[in-house]
């Protein structure tokens, strides 16, 4: 179905949080991002300067305990609570403005890329170079990762029309979309039959206009205008990434800018509660397309390969490939490479082969056992959303972890950075082990179980009585993952780099 | 306007941040023929309790005893609380001074004394440390350190 025969949609929800006291205010006012870009565009400066001329001691540096340790975890926890609160304050895309006025084709990104693929390497690539380059442990590289961002933000913005960094690119957006899919807010309207009759559709348009426009909302008794409203300067872009706000169902491609709502002149665009599972156990707000499901299902299993490049088994398969890849480097190619190549082989396998294998097999196996005419594209849309939770869980899991166990390190991290002693002696672990176990399995159990709700109720809703057959490959491959997953966070985490693998194979770096 | 403004406003407090971390008042050990050597039981280092051996030598090969000495361990990524130590009392050169591995991985321990004739200088050592957690560690800090230890790192 096209966006143009999309029905109009109203949320079931009443309470809208645009429409608090204060706080709706605060976010509708026409520089409220800005309340929450400022803040974040001051710690990416000091991040980036703490990378540039502070210890590179990733212990001791603002770029990399803000930006692995701080930052991740309280993008999980928000978007669990709250929603995708940090593409609202995105830094990077403050240039965008700038990047606007400097544009001088505003070309529409080219058809073939309009999908996830891009998405997903942008996610495959960083991930990759998280372990390759060890940006972890690299104050000065994670720098020049934030400054890729600005880099990238303003030049896609300045060559095409739309968002296409955020909707298309960026792997930090992506993540964020793909997991306030089960976040308890969502854009939506008040009442979709004043958008019906709306003229201006401000919300995808804008409300903005070099010279003043007026527009006629309706007509009354003698042909004469009865309500107008104005196009000016004063006005604001519309949406970034092209959503339309009566017709959104989905979080993903949302950045949570809030235009939409701020260029509304019907104040019409809200902000909605909503129950974290609405999205997910509802078909039509997906779309049934390739990119979009291995998209899930491979950053479900991003997540649980970035917590496998901690544990020890790692290090000896590091150490088998590295062996059996040493004949590269007796080609001449240099440790650095053959290193690049061994991770690219480990991570390639986990994070793009496995995933698309195993959904590839799961909806194979649907598709024999029950009696269906869908084709493996459809099987697979229909449970994809699935994935969501069991990924979510585990990256939840996972940066958790490192958030709780150091989230007091950004203290004297920070009072060092302003010349200040930095007093390391206040530092205490505000929950004990556990505690912490407790979390990290919690989470895992939680959106495993989650997972195989949606799925059973995906199952349910496509094939009837067949529902149970058809949910079994599925439950297999979300069980494996929770394994997996319980596995890995039950080891003991050595964190260290790769390079001393490659040692016994003779490649000495 | 607004975006000049900014635009000003946030170069000039750039400018001012970058002048901000304060100089480090150490000079590697070796700049004025200092050496300090490091080493630690069990070896390899192994989760949980540990012996760290600082030996202190000045340029012409004799130990100094009267340093204060700060050492702090920390891992090669963020998040990990550093381990943080102390000791003023070397014995023919050598500090004794009990540690903790808290997590397996690569460590690094850096070193910092202030010498009697008030110098302060500084030397970095790294170690990888086996994630799995020896039990015989738990009472390791509290022994005499009679047993033989190995030389483990240099400064880098």
């Amino acid at each position: 179905m096209s966006a143009n025969q999309t029905p109009l949609y109203k949320p079931p929800s009443q309470f809208d949080v645009l429409r608090t006291p204060l706080l709706g205010s605060a976010l509708r006012w026409r520089y409220g991002r800005l309340l929450f870009q400022v803040p974040l565009v001051i710690v990416a400066v000091l991040l980036t300067i703490d990378g540039f001329i502070g210890p590179q001691r990733a212990s001791q540096n603002l770029a990399t305990v803000g930006a692995w340790v701080h930052y991740r975890g309280l993008v999980v926890l928000v978007l669990l609570l709250a929603g995708n609160l940090f593409c609202m304050g995105c830094p990077f895309t403050l240039p965008r403005t700038l990047a606007k006025r400097l544009s001088i084709s505003g070309k529409r990104f080219p058809k073939v890329v309009q999908n996830k693929w891009l998405a997903i390497g942008g996610l495959f690539l960083i991930f990759f170079l998280y372990e390759w380059l060890d940006l972890w442990a690299s104050p000065l590289l994670t720098a020049w990762v934030i400054v890729a961002y600005f880099v990238a933000s303003f030049v896609l913005e300045a060559l095409f029309k739309e968002s296409v960094f955020c909707k298309y690119v960026c792997p930090l957006g992506t993540f964020n979309f793909v997991h306030a899919t089960a976040s308890p807010t969502q854009i939506g309207v008040h009442n979709p039959d004043v958008c019906r009759t709306c003229v201006g559709k401000e919300c995808i348009n804008g409300s903005y206009a070099a010279q003043p426009i007026i527009l006629i909302d309706s007509i009354g008794t003698g042909g004469q205008p009865d309500t107008t409203h104005e196009h000016n300067r004063q006005g604001v872009l519309g949406c970034g990434t092209d959503l339309f706000a009566p017709q959104i169902k989905s979080n993903m491609d949302c950045t949570l800018c809030l235009d939409c709502a701020r260029a509304c002149p019907h104040n019409n665009v809200g902000l909605f509660a909503r129950s974290p599972l609405k999205e997910l156990t509802d078909e039509t707000a997906w779309r049934r397309r390739w990119d979009v499901v291995f998209l899930v299902a491979a950053l479900a299993f991003m997540g649980i390969t970035n917590a496998f490049g901690m544990v020890p088994p790692v290090y000896g398969l590091i150490e088998r490939m590295a062996n059996a890849f040493a004949f590269l480097s007796v080609w001449g190619l240099p440790p650095f490479a053959v290193e690049g190549v061994v991770l690219l082989v480990i991570f390639g396998t986990g994070n793009l082969l496995l995933p698309i294998g195993l959904v590839l097999a799961a909806a194979w196996i649907t598709q024999r056992t029950v009696s269906t005419q869908d084709s493996l594209r459809e099987i697979a849309a229909t449970f994809a959303p699935a994935f969501v939770p069991v990924g979510f869980g585990v990256w939840l899991s996972h940066y958790l972890f490192h958030f709780l166990i150091g989230i007091w390190t950004i203290v004297p991290v920070t009072q060092e950075f302003f010349g200040f002693r930095g007093n390391y002696g206040l530092l205490g672990v505000p929950v004990d082990s556990p505690m912490l176990a407790f979390v990290e399995i919690g989470f895992l159990l939680l959106g495993f179980g989650v997972s195989l709700y949606i799925a059973q109720q995906a199952a349910i809703r496509r094939y009837r009585r067949q529902g149970f057959i058809a949910f079994l490959p599925w439950a297999l491959v979300f069980l494996l993952m929770m394994l997996v997953a319980l596995w890995i966070m039950g080891m003991p985490m050595e964190m260290r780099g790769t390079e001393a693998f490659f040692a016994s194979a003779g490649i000495e770096f | 306007m607004i975006s000049r403004l900014s635009t000003t406003i946030l170069l000039a407090v750039m400018l001012t941040l970058a002048a901000c971390r304060a100089p480090r008042p150490a000079q590697p050990a070796s700049d004025i023929g200092v050496t300090m050597s490091l080493s630690v039981a069990p070896n390899p280092p192994q989760v949980g309790n540990a012996t760290l051996v600082l030996t202190i030598m000045d340029e012409d090969g004799q130990p100094i005893n009267d340093a204060q000495v700060n050492i702090r361990g920390d891992m090669n990524h963020a998040g990990m609380q550093p381990v943080l130590r102390d000791s003023s009392t070397g014995r023919e050169g050598d500090y004794t001074i009990p540690f903790e591995w808290t997590m397996g991985g690569d460590w690094f321990i850096v070193v910092t004394a202030d010498l009697p004739d008030g110098l302060t200088v500084e030397e970095e050592f790294e170690f990888t440390v086996d994630g799995e957690m020896m039990m015989d560690n738990i009472d390791m800090a509290t022994e005499e350190m009679d047993m033989p230890m190995t030389e483990e790192a240099s400064g880098s």
